[in-house]
């Protein structure tokens, strides 16, 4: 091989030192990466953030975050959008990699699933400053209690994903019907609806959540849910079948698409775009996010069967973390953020409702008439998915989105089983994922 | 394949009467050489351990504690194992994976062997109708599984309509677990046999045509061509496509994921589909990592089986 090279072709001596110098500094530089990464990106604090609402939501949270001047000493912020596809991949990674941000939204659940695991700063400190400028007075009731454990507070409530049920008010003009507001409306409504050839009750089951939120949404609607008082796993009851029977009749009287076992979330929002679908459960704001406000409305909270009423809610939150280059800059930030993001609010960027009362009464939230009927009709009834305890915990961020709710939704769609073996598969399901 | 590779390989080294006997000096020398060649494929190891046997060693460790992708966790011996032997979502998911690497292999070798032979016949826009056929091979998965869904995803996609019109009534193929395997299957094949014509294609390059032409005189059919001539011809990189197709099938995670989720309730999980949903939605680090231990021992032996087979062809 030598031999073909030109007798200019470098020495075998300096080949070797060139050879040797490369390796030396891939060595070196691999180093310097990891020790940057553990500083969480040098002198600035990471935030990551999820799309929490319409197209235009990004660039306005990241103006807001990109807007924050921080005091003396502190470090800056820099932005990344994260995708919900994955997210939990996402974050697992980073953060297993020291790469992680140091500051955050995302899934409900995941703050006391990576306080678990000791990766979550505590707020406690920024709570005690929010009770001292007032700030703590702000957040709706039990938005904050629901962040406490015996730890210390794993995040700030800033949104809440409440599951309100929706109607379509053209398509019940056009069968004559009026908005339901018990379960035996909404079974008489969407078969009318899907006589006519609209989906009656969407729900997908296929990808994302909304189908296995629906479907629990239904289960606490009936006094259900997935947990006891005591906090303890307590899903084979009458209450929870009765939910269960009543989506199946829905499913057996043709008001639920028949492909609703693998219809994926996106296809539902563009059937409710294309103003296919009657009735079904969905986050508020919805009907800007389908781009017709005055059509696609609330109805009451549902009474079900039992006469009882509720539903399904989720505290969204920002959580710290320990790997930040300042803690008080992680702090600083987000106390910052909490109180300037009634911006997303007033661009009407956001699809959750703020966690903050003072928002609420905002001109521009009241503008949009269904999200007063949600702040007063359905968060003051709603619980989380720890149902009827109070506990949230890192178990929930397992079931929340996990292979249990997702096999327990697509087997409840499929309408062939029996309620109660579905349900006692769920809690075999779950019990084994919690273990 | 492996004629044709050798046909073109250039010739490497260049001797000349003035080099060798610099070659020889070199050769005289064994203290040198060796340490040389081992500091020259140093970065080469370095680089191997740290891509590949660290994140082995590292899998190993996790599957042996109950920890999670950030904490270690509590050494736990085999218990993820026999956790996950014990789980029949896991033999279901081996089944399936099973039979999705079957069809896979199979079902686009078919497809693939028969185009190949078919473009050995004199046809018009040879050239055009190989550039469209390895479409599927070339898109992007992502942008063939949203096609894919738009086509069958829902009951008023094109699919299901044209059926709902021509009298079968509801056929919405992912709500149902054997209709979304069988589509799960069809679409792996779909995406995969152009590979598989490839390597057929570039097999047959290498069959001397004029044995055809001896064994007409001699009164073989097409068939019997076929079958005692082309086959056992090509059967060493027959095997190899087979080796490369089944690890490309048990280890495909996009195309199971984008078009079913696993779904309907776990009906299209495969092994690495479980495994990902173990250790990212159940956040069951040890026995996800335990899952894939086992799925990459199923493969070895498969691997293992294929390759003497391709040695016996070979010897034979």
């Amino acid at each position: 091989m030598k031999n073909i090279l030109p007798p200019t072709a470098m020495s075998r001596r300096g080949f070797l030192a060139l050879t040797g110098a490369v390796t030396l500094t891939a060595s070196v530089s691999a180093c310097a990466v990891g020790g940057n990464a553990s500083a969480s990106g040098g002198s600035t604090v990471k935030f990551w953030d999820m799309p929490w609402g319409d197209k235009n939501y990004t660039d306005a949270a990241q103006s807001l975050a990109q807007a924050y001047k921080p005091g003396d000493g502190m470090p800056g912020v820099s932005y990344q959008q994260v995708n919900w596809d994955g997210f939990n991949q996402t974050f697992s990674s980073a953060i297993a990699s020291n790469t992680g941000p140091a500051v955050s939204t995302g899934g409900g659940f995941q703050a006391f699933q990576f306080a678990k695991q000791g990766a979550i700063a505590y707020a406690d400190n920024l709570i005690d400053s929010f009770k001292k400028d007032g700030t703590y007075d702000d957040f709706l009731p039990h938005t904050l209690d629901a962040m406490k454990t015996s730890d210390g507070y794993v995040g700030i409530p800033w949104n809440l994903d409440v599951q309100v049920f929706w109607y379509r008010k053209s398509i019940l003009d056009q069968i004559g019907a009026t908005p339901p507001q018990s379960w035996d409306d909404v079974l008489d409504v969407a078969k009318k609806a899907s006589a006519k050839g609209y989906v009656g009750f969407g729900i997908s089951g296929g990808s994302g959540n909304y189908g296995p939120m629906a479907v629990l949404s239904l289960m606490i609607n009936n006094g259900g849910g997935l947990f006891n008082s005591n906090g303890d796993l307590d899903i084979v009851n009458d209450r929870n079948a009765e939910a269960i029977d009543f989506l199946t009749e829905l499913i057996k009287q043709g008001a639920v698409d028949p492909g609703s076992v693998s219809m994926k979330d996106d296809d539902l929002t563009t059937l409710w775009t294309n103003k296919k679908v009657a009735l079904g459960f969905q986050s508020p704001a919805f009907n800007n996010v389908v781009g017709d406000e005055k059509d696609v409305l609330v109805t009451d909270p549902l009474k079900s069967r039992r006469g009882e009423v509720g539903g399904l809610y989720y505290v969204n939150n920002i959580m710290m973390y320990k790997n930040t280059p300042s803690q008080a800059g992680s702090e600083a930030f987000t106390s910052y953020y909490i109180k300037n993001m009634k911006t997303l609010w007033q661009k009407g960027v956001m699809q959750g409702l703020p966690a903050l009362k003072s928002i609420t009464e905002l001109p521009e939230f009241k503008a949009n008439v269904q999200n007063t009927a949600v702040v007063e009709k359905w968060q003051p009834i709603c619980k989380t998915t720890a149902a009827q305890s109070s506990a949230l915990t890192a178990k929930l961020a397992t079931i929340d989105g996990g292979q249990a709710m997702t096999d327990f939704c697509q087997t409840v769609l499929a309408g062939k089983a029996p309620s109660k073996t579905i349900l006692t598969k769920l809690e075999s399901d779950i019990k084994a994922a919690i273990s | 394949m492996s004629t044709s590779v050798r046909r073109t390989e250039p010739p490497l080294t260049v001797r000349t009467p003035t080099h060798e006997p610099r070659n020889r000096r070199r050769r005289s020398s064994p203290g040198r050489a060796p340490a040389t060649k081992l500091f020259l494929i140093l970065p080469s190891v370095v680089i191997l351990i740290l891509t590949n046997a660290y994140p082995i060693a590292y899998a190993a460790f996790q599957a042996l504690h109950n920890g999670s992708l950030i904490s270690p966790g509590e050494f736990v011996g085999v218990d993820n194992f026999a956790k996950v032997l014990a789980d029949p979502a896991f033999w279901r998911a081996a089944g399936f994976t099973a039979v999705f690497a079957v069809a896979g292999v199979f079902g686009s070798w078919i497809i693939g062997i028969a185009i190949a032979l078919l473009l050995r016949t004199r046809i018009p826009a040879k050239g055009l109708l190989k550039t469209i056929l390895l479409l599927p091979w070339v898109v992007p998965i992502v942008v063939s599984a949203m096609s894919w869904n738009w086509l069958i995803g829902t009951s008023s996609s094109p699919v299901p309509t044209i059926f709902h019109a021509l009298g079968f009534g509801d056929a919405i193929f992912l709500s149902d677990p054997l209709g979304a395997q069988i589509t799960v299957c069809l679409f792996e094949i779909w995406v995969n046999f152009p590979f598989m014509m490839l390597m057929m294609s570039a097999a047959l390059s290498s069959v001397d045509e004029s044995i055809y032409e001896a064994a007409k005189i001699d009164g073989a059919n097409a068939r019997q061509q076929f079958r005692y001539m082309t086959l056992p011809i090509i059967a060493k990189p027959t095997y190899i496509s087979w080796v490369l197709m089944a690890i490309f099938c048990v280890n495909d995670f996009p195309t199971v994921y984008l078009l079913t989720h696993g779904g309907p309730v776990g009906a299209t999980n495969t092994l690495v589909v479980l495994a990902y949903k173990t250790v990212f939605q159940n956040f069951q680090t040890g026995p996800g990592v335990a899952i894939a231990f086992l799925m990459t021992l199923a493969l070895a032996i498969v691997a293992v089986l294929l390759f003497r087979q391709i040695r016996k062809s070979t010897s034979q």
